[in-house]
C-alpha cells in the first residue's frame, strides 16, 4: 500500500518526528523554547512584547511592597515554588510519556496575572542560567508563551467563571486547562514564526500545533485537574490566605 | 508516575550548575566580564548566517565544561534536550520545507522527499540551537548565582526582580527537598498506583507546597523585618572591573566578532 496524500503524509511524519524527538525524553520540557531555536530578530520581537507586562509588574509589586513588606518574600517563594512543579513530569496517557505543568494557572489565581508574570519571569530565568532549560535569548519569547498568555488565561477565566458563580472546583480546573493550552498555543506560535525561514507561516504554525495536540491535549486536562485539586486543598486547609490573595470574598471563607 | 525530572537519580544540588562552581579557572574570573563575553557571543550565534560559527562557539563551550571538571554524566543531562530539539527541528525541516529535492525514500508506505533547502535551514537553526545552549551551560557552571545576580544589577536590571530572584533561589531547595520527601511517602503508600490516585497525589503536593510557600513567606518577612529589612535587600557590591579583565572580555568579543564576518 503506498500512501500518496500529501496532508495524510505530513501529519504522521510530523507526528512521528516532532512527537518522538520532543516528548519522549522522560522529563519532557518542551514548555520552554530552547535557546538558539529562535533568529536574533525574533528574540528581539518577543522580548519588546513582554517588556511592557515586565514593567507593569515591577510597578505593581513596588507599590503593593510600601503596605506590604512581605509581597517580594511571597513573590519570589511563589517563583521557587512554579519552578519546582514545573519541574515535575506528570504522566500523560495518551502519549505514553511524561510532560510536565507550566504552574502559571495557579500563580494566576492567586497572585493575579500582572505579579504571575514576575513570577514565571523568575522561574524562567533561573531555569535557563541553571539548568539549560529555556534560554536568555528565548526567555521574552518564554515569558509571554508561559507568562503573559498562562497567567491571563488562567486569571481571566477563573475570574468570568466565578462571576457567574461557578463552583470554584469546576472554575479552578478551566482555569487550569485554558492557562496550560494558552501558553502551547503561544508557544506554537512563537516556534513557527521563529523557524520558518522563507516559508509560508500557517502551514508550519498547524503542524507545530499538530504535532503538541498528543501530549497537550491531555496534559492540559490534566493541569486543570492538578489547579483545582491546589485550590480546594487552600480552601480546606487555609480560606484565610485565599481571602488575603482577595480570590474569595470573606463571607465565601466563613460559609 | 516517573522520578522527579530525574531529580531522584541525581542528587537534588547536582541538578544545579551552582553544585559546581568552585575550585575552576573561570571561577576567579568577573562575572559581569563573563556576563558582557556571553551576551555579545549569544548575539553573534544568533544572527550567524551559517553553521560554522555556532559549531565552533559550542565546541569551546563544550570543552571549557570539560576543563571546569564537569562530569560528562551531567554535561550529557544538560544538553540532551536541547541536542533532541536540534534534531526535530532539522527533520521537520528536511521533509516540510523546501523545494529543491535532495533524496527520497519509501517509510512505511510513505513516499518521503528530503529537500536540500530545508536541510540547509534545519541545519543552521540546529546550530544555532547548540551553540546558544552550550554557551549558557559553560557561563551557568562557571558562575555562582550570587555574582550573576550582582552582573544582572550592574546591567540594570531593576533591583526588585533581583531580589525576588535571590528569594526564589533561596527556598528552592527547601521545596525541591519538600517535594521529594513528599513524593516519596505518596509513593511508598501507593500514592502513584493508577493515574486517578496519581493525580489526586499529585494535587496534595502541589497543594501542599504552595501552603508551605505562603507559610514560608510570612515566617520570612517577620524574621527580616525584625532585623531591619525596610523593603530593600542588599546586593553585593560590585568592584569595579579590573583592566585586565575588561582587555580580555574586549579581545574575545572582537576576536568572535572578526570570526562572525568571515
Amino acid at each position: 500500500m503506498k500512501i500518496q496524500n500529501p496532508k495524510f503524509k505530513f501529519i504522521v511524519l510530523t507526528l512521528f518526528t516532532v512527537h518522538c524527538s520532543l516528548f519522549t525524553a522522560s522529563d519532557a520540557h518542551a514548555m520552554h523554547i530552547s535557546e538558539g531555536i529562535l533568529p536574533f530578530n525574533w528574540a528581539a520581537l518577543w522580548f519588546l512584547v513582554a517588556l511592557p507586562f515586565v514593567a507593569y509588574g515591577l510597578r505593581r509589586l513596588k507599590i503593593l511592597s510600601k503596605t506590604d513588606l512581605s509581597i517580594k518574600p511571597l513573590v519570589g517563594l511563589m517563583a521557587a515554588i512554579v519552578f519546582v512543579i514545573s519541574c515535575m513530569p506528570i504522566p500523560v496517557p495518551t502519549a505514553g510519556t511524561c510532560s510536565h505543568p507550566a504552574g502559571t494557572g495557579i500563580s494566576g489565581i492567586l497572585v493575579g496575572p500582572t505579579i504571575s508574570i514576575l513570577v514565571t519571569a523568575v522561574a524562567l530565568l533561573i531555569q535557563a542560567l541553571f539548568l539549560a532549560h529555556g534560554g536568555l535569548s528565548t526567555w521574552g519569547a518564554d515569558i509571554v508563551s508561559m507568562g503573559v498568555a498562562g497567567s491571563f488565561a488562567g486569571y481571566l477565566t477563573f475570574r468570568a467563571l466565578r462571576s457567574v458563580k461557578v463552583n470554584m472546583t469546576v472554575a479552578a480546573f478551566m482555569a487550569g486547562v485554558l492557562a496550560d493550552w494558552a501558553t502551547y498555543l503561544t508557544t506554537s506560535v512563537e516556534l513557527a514564526s521563529g523557524i520558518r525561514g522563507d516559508s509560508p507561516f500557517l502551514p508550519l504554525f498547524y503542524k507545530i500545533l499538530i504535532a503538541f495536540i498528543p501530549t497537550q491535549l491531555p496534559l492540559g486536562l490534566l493541569e486543570g485537574a492538578m489547579t483545582s485539586g491546589m485550590v480546594v486543598l487552600l480552601y480546606k486547609k487555609r480560606p484565610d490566605l485565599l481571602v488575603k490573595m482577595r480570590v474569595l470574598k470573606a463571607e465565601e471563607a466563613i460559609s | 508516575m516517573g522520578d522527579l525530572g530525574g531529580i531522584k537519580r541525581l542528587k537534588i544540588m547536582e541538578v544545579f550548575s551552582e553544585h559546581f562552581k568552585t575550585g575552576h579557572f573561570l571561577s576567579k574570573v568577573d562575572a559581569r566580564a563573563k556576563l558582557i563575553v556571553t551576551l555579545a557571543l549569544l548575539g553573534m550565534v544568533l544572527s550567524y548566517k551559517g553553521t560554522m560559527f555556532p559549531l565552533v562557539i559550542a565546541a569551546i563551550s563544550i570543552v571549557l565544561c570539560l576543563k571546569m571538571h564537569i562530569p560528562v554524566r551531567i554535561l550529557a543531562l544538560r544538553l540532551a534536550q536541547p541536542v533532541l530539539m536540534a534534531f526535530a527541528v532539522l527533520l521537520l525541516k528536511l521533509f516540510f520545507s523546501g523545494e529543491d529535492i535532495l533524496f527520497s525514500f519509501n517509510l512505511f508506505g510513505m513516499e518521503l522527499d528530503g529537500h536540500k533547502d530545508g536541510l540547509i535551514e534545519g541545519l543552521l537553526i540546529a546550530s544555532r540551537i547548540l551553540g546558544g545552549v552550550s554557551l549558557l551551560v559553560a557561563v551557568g557552571f562557571a558562575t555562582p548565582f550570587i555574582e550573576f545576580m550582582a552582573a544582572l544589577s550592574w546591567l540594570r536590571i531593576p533591583k526588585s526582580f533581583i531580589e525576588i530572584t535571590m528569594f526564589a533561589y533561596r527556598y528552592l531547595f527547601m521545596f525541591l527537598e519538600d517535594a521529594t520527601t513528599i513524593y516519596s511517602a505518596q509513593k511508598n503508600r501507593l500514592g502513584y498506583s493508577g493515574i486517578r490516585k496519581g493525580l489526586s497525589s499529585f494535587g496534595v503536593l502541589t497543594g501542599s507546597l504552595v501552603l508551605r510557600g505562603f507559610e514560608q513567606s510570612q515566617k520570612t518577612a517577620d524574621a527580616m523585618i525584625q532585623r531591619g529589612y525596610t523593603g530593600d535587600l542588599p546586593l553585593l557590591k560590585g568592584k569595579p572591573l579590573r583592566t585586565i579583565e575588561l582587555a580580555v572580555a574586549f579581545l574575545i568579543v572582537a576576536f568572535g566578532g572578526a570570526v562572525w564576518m568571515i
